[in-house]
């Protein structure tokens, strides 16, 4: 019941786009925001969408260590089920949680054919395949177009979707298409790209990529005190 | 006795497994002249460390039991409580952290942060206790203290500064280069004991001048005389250094971070007077106690030997004198021959012999003011009772006492090992409250519970040791629950007409589950049709039904009760009848709200170099453990898991063997949790064959 009630309010379907999972298999998407404006509780939302899906998410963290990941989940999950029954979203909040796995390395330490070989590691035991992938904290600005290559090729061999993390410059000002400078070297690679602007206490969810031409502009907010997407009233 | 609270300190040594703890102790003790001569914790002399003082823990080389000590350094009297690193110990840490006003983290050079010191570490926030951090075994191949550093900020988010560095690493450690004074220190001697002072060596002075500009970048944001001299470009004397980085340490803000190695006799000494120029005085410390007067409202204790008396008993030990009952004196002075009162029970006692503690070995003094540590003889009491004087009615917060998720079953080969057992039994259960005994009713057979199948086996050597009690042991059991998973209502009349008076009841309602709470009665009847003196009956009633469970026979946990109707007989009506009927209501309704029976879960981290991240997955995953996540660290990773406690019997052999003996692990309750279908059948077929057996 409360499953079925969360899953239907997966909100970035608001923004135009038609894909249940928004990106196709192999394909790239990217939450673009200054530090703090909520890219990964915007992340760990759709994730937390997926799980209830039962498609196993991988997240990938440079920054964090796996508990403050966590945190992240359960705070987000339990905001998200505060309405409901504790009980039932106690069971639910278990059952999910089968279909995450949390993988951090040091930003230094990241590589394409080290994450590959942690998921062979997961995958050949049978332990776990991600449908979804988070990297959180990858440096755009320093990483070259060749690690995202490199990545694209990864997301295809297994299957998977990627989702990244872009921390944007309040120094650097964006071009016409609502992108920063140090991005427009990849952008061409994402086939989603959605945008957090602070207007005033607002934090508004704006698609600039992949979304169906006459999508509502400004329909998604993030509620700045929970951090969950909601709808524009 | 000297009253001088800006001259005492009261430290804790805590850490993960290993690292040299108690090792430490053993070379303060020996500086500061408590002992004179240095054992090892598995030294070649058979002695063992003298803070380890049960057998046992000399020949394992863990510590068991906290010991507490004082010793004085340059006119500070210390005292120190040595805590166990093991997490199946974690009671013992909590305790102690819950009465020192300070600790030295000890971390290996080698291997870092670890899994334990970030449980010890969060202890240690939880109780806001300032600390300084020692990285020990720089004389270890591989040792990196700045490494260590760094670990400290990113993985514990101190904002740890070096004191020191380390002339020389690996077997060609020296000494250390003292960032405050700048001086080169030696340790010449047998065992160290000579401190020679010396010049800073020509290669280390560009690094050192470095580190003390850190040190001093750190140390000005809590000074502003500090920040005055470095834009004057004044010098920079000791007293104005050690006076802004302590002003940081005692807000817990700054981490100093002193290094060396205690086995090889190197730079315990500045450490010692890190600890008396950086830690608290127990006046500094903010200590609550809660008012029973007024509604638990917390009441900021005063430092004030003239002040009625505040004490917490904190550990209990039965020696060969009788118990002895480890104390910390908040307020006041606990004297020989003073009359106190336990809070708990109202029983006034009077105070006869009053020590002070050495490992096993103790010191009469005459009284003990506030901010000591101290023992007392012959108080009857429990751990974590209060103390107080005649008057006041005030607790300290309670502490906090995981439940025992683990049990066996213990048979005496003989009689004369059932006296000695009880008689350990009873002493182990009142020392450590984690550590729980019971006789089952079915089997008649003795059943002791504990956290960790470590935490029983060291009683049940202890047993043998110390009591002479043989016993043979069962497997090993895992604590399961029941619970309910929907709600059912019950509508139950309990008749019973055997001849004199009859026994009449009826109880209707429903039971639900709730998951913040074990169990929870609400009365809803109105109009009287159960009268109110038989309502404490039926709630009684109840409470007894979640004791075993109908089927499997496990406790009962997460139920609430509600009453909405029922009925009385004027005559036949009776408590003993209201109980039948609730305990008859329960039953119809519980096998309708489809129990289902939990387990406990553990926490295990591994600690595993990369290249058998796969094998140790593996090995979780086959224990039907569910991986959180994997932490890259470099040459090491950190696999965070979740797996039931029943798959984790010989867990350690397992593993060691899987990873040539180079991963190791740590394991804690984290919660309770539904077994799969599969495994509550098995259960289920267990219990039956268990019921069978007892019959």
């Amino acid at each position: 019941m409360i499953k079925k009630e969360i899953i239907q309010r997966n909100p970035l379907l608001n923004l135009g786009y038609n894909d249940e999972y928004i990106l196709p298999t192999g394909g790239f998407g990217a939450v673009l925001a200054y530090a703090g404006v909520g890219k990964t509780a915007l992340l760990v939302q759709m994730a937390l969408h997926a799980m209830m899906n039962e498609q196993p998410v991988l997240h990938v963290s440079l920054n964090d260590a796996v508990s403050k990941v966590d945190v992240w989940y359960r705070e987000l999950f339990h905001d998200m089920a505060a309405k409901y029954d504790s009980v039932e979203s106690n069971e639910l909040w278990e059952k999910i949680l089968i279909y995450r796995f949390i993988m951090t390395f040091r930003v230094e330490g990241f590589s394409v054919p080290k994450l590959e070989e942690r998921l062979t590691d997961l995958m050949q035991q049978n332990i776990f395949k991600p449908h979804t992938v988070i990297i959180d904290g990858l440096k755009f600005d320093e990483s070259g177009r060749g690690l995202l290559l490199q990545l694209q090729e990864l997301a295809k061999k297994y299957s998977m979707r990627i989702w990244f993390t872009v921390h944007t410059h309040r120094h650097e000002p964006p071009k016409e298409n609502g992108l920063p400078l140090s991005f427009l070297h990849v952008a061409d690679l994402f086939d989603v790209l959605v945008q957090l602007a602070a207007k005033g206490p607002e934090v508004y969810i704006k698609a600039l990529k992949g979304q169906s031409p006459d999508a509502k502009q400004d329909a998604l907010l993030l509620d700045p005190a929970t951090m969950l997407i909601k709808q524009q009233t | 006795m000297k009253f001088d609270d800006q001259k005492i300190r009261n430290i804790g040594i805590s850490a993960h497994i290993d690292s040299g703890k108690t090792t430490l102790s053993e070379r303060i003790l020996f500086y500061t002249k408590r002992i004179h001569a240095i054992h090892d914790v598995k030294g070649k002399d058979g002695v063992g460390a003298t803070m380890d003082s049960m057998d046992l823990e000399k020949e394992r080389g863990i510590t068991i039991a906290s010991a507490a000590t004082y010793c004085e350094w340059k006119g500070y009297e210390i005292n120190i409580i040595d805590t166990p690193g093991h997490v199946d110990f974690t009671i013992e840490v909590e305790r102690s952290l819950r009465v020192l006003d300070s600790a030295i983290l000890v971390l290996c050079s080698v291997g870092g942060v670890q899994s334990q010191s970030i449980t010890v570490d969060q202890q240690m926030k939880r109780y806001k206790v300032p600390c300084i951090a020692f990285i020990n075994k720089c004389d270890r191949s591989g040792a990196n203290p700045f490494r260590v550093i760094a670990q400290l900020r990113t993985k514990l988010g101190h904002n740890a500064v070096a004191m020191q560095i380390p002339i020389g690493l690996e077997t060609e450690l020296q000494g250390v280069v003292d960032l405050v004074t700048m001086k080169a220190m030696y340790f010449d001697g047998d065992s160290g004991e000579d401190v020679r002072i010396e010049a800073i060596p020509q290669s280390l002075l560009e690094e050192a001048n470095a580190k003390r500009e850190e040190l001093i970048d750190a140390a000005s944001i809590f000074s502003d005389e500090l920040t005055e001299a470095i834009l004057e470009e004044k010098e920079i004397t000791p007293e104005l250094l050690y006076a802004a980085v302590r002003k940081g340490t005692l807000k817990r803000e700054i981490t100093p971070v002193y290094m060396g190695s205690a086995y090889k006799n190197k730079a315990v000494q500045p450490l010692l007077d890190g600890v008396t120029y950086l830690l608290p005085k127990p006046s500094e410390v903010e200590n609550i106690a809660l008012d029973m007067n007024n509604n638990e409202e917390p009441v900021i204790l005063n430092s004030d030997p003239e002040k009625p008396i505040i004490a917490l008993a904190f550990k209990l030990e039965d020696g060969q004198y009788g118990q002895l009952t480890y104390i910390r004196v908040y307020q006041g002075t606990v004297e020989k021959g003073s009359t106190i009162v336990n809070v708990r029970n109202g029983k006034k006692v009077k105070v006869g012999r009053v020590v002070r503690m050495h490992a096993d070995q103790m010191e009469d003094v005459e009284a003990l003011c506030s901010g000591y540590i101290g023992a007392l003889f012959g108080i009857e009491c429990s751990s974590g009772d209060t103390f107080v004087s005649p008057g006041i009615n005030m607790t300290m917060t309670s502490m906090f006492v995981p439940k025992p998720v683990i049990s066996l079953a213990i048979v005496p080969k003989d009689n004369k090992s059932q006296m000695a057992m009880s008689k350990a039994l009873n002493r182990f259960s009142k020392e450590d409250p984690t550590f729980k005994t019971h006789v089952d009713p079915e089997t008649n057979e003795t059943i002791i519970e504990g956290m960790g199948e470590l935490h029983l086996d060291i009683y049940v050597e202890r047993m043998k040791r110390e009591y002479n009690a043989e016993v043979t042991t069962g497997n090993p059991r895992v604590a399961y629950r029941e619970t309910i998973t929907q709600r059912a209502d019950f509508n139950y009349t309990h008749r019973k007409q055997t001849g004199g008076s009859g026994q009449f009841g009826r109880i209707a309602g429903y039971i639900e589950p709730i998951s913040d709470a074990e169990f929870v009665f609400e009365n809803k009847i109105f109009g009287g049709s159960i009268p109110t003196q038989y309502i404490a009956a039926c709630e009684k009633g109840f409470k007894q039904s979640m004791a075993k469970g109908p089927k499997l026979e496990f406790p009962i946990t997460g139920v609430k009760v509600l009453i909405n109707d029922g009925a009385s007989h004027a005559v036949d009506s009776s408590d003993m009848a209201f109980q039948a009927a609730a305990r008859g209501a329960f039953r119809e309704a519980y096998l309708r709200a489809k129990p289902v029976v939990h387990e406990p879960i553990m926490k295990v981290v591994v600690e595993s170099p990369v290249e058998f991240q796969g094998p140790v997955m593996g090995l979780l995953n086959q224990r039907r453990g569910m991986i959180i996540g994997s932490q890259d660290e470099g040459v090491m990773c950190v696999i965070e898991s979740q797996v039931p406690l029943a798959e984790m019997f010989g867990f350690s052999t397992i593993l060691r063997s899987a990873t040539q003996g180079k991963a190791q692990f740590t394991m804690e309750f984290a919660m309770y949790r539904q077994v799969p279908q599969s495994i509550a059948e098995k259960i289920a077929l267990e219990a039956a064959q268990n019921k069978k057996t007892a019959a």
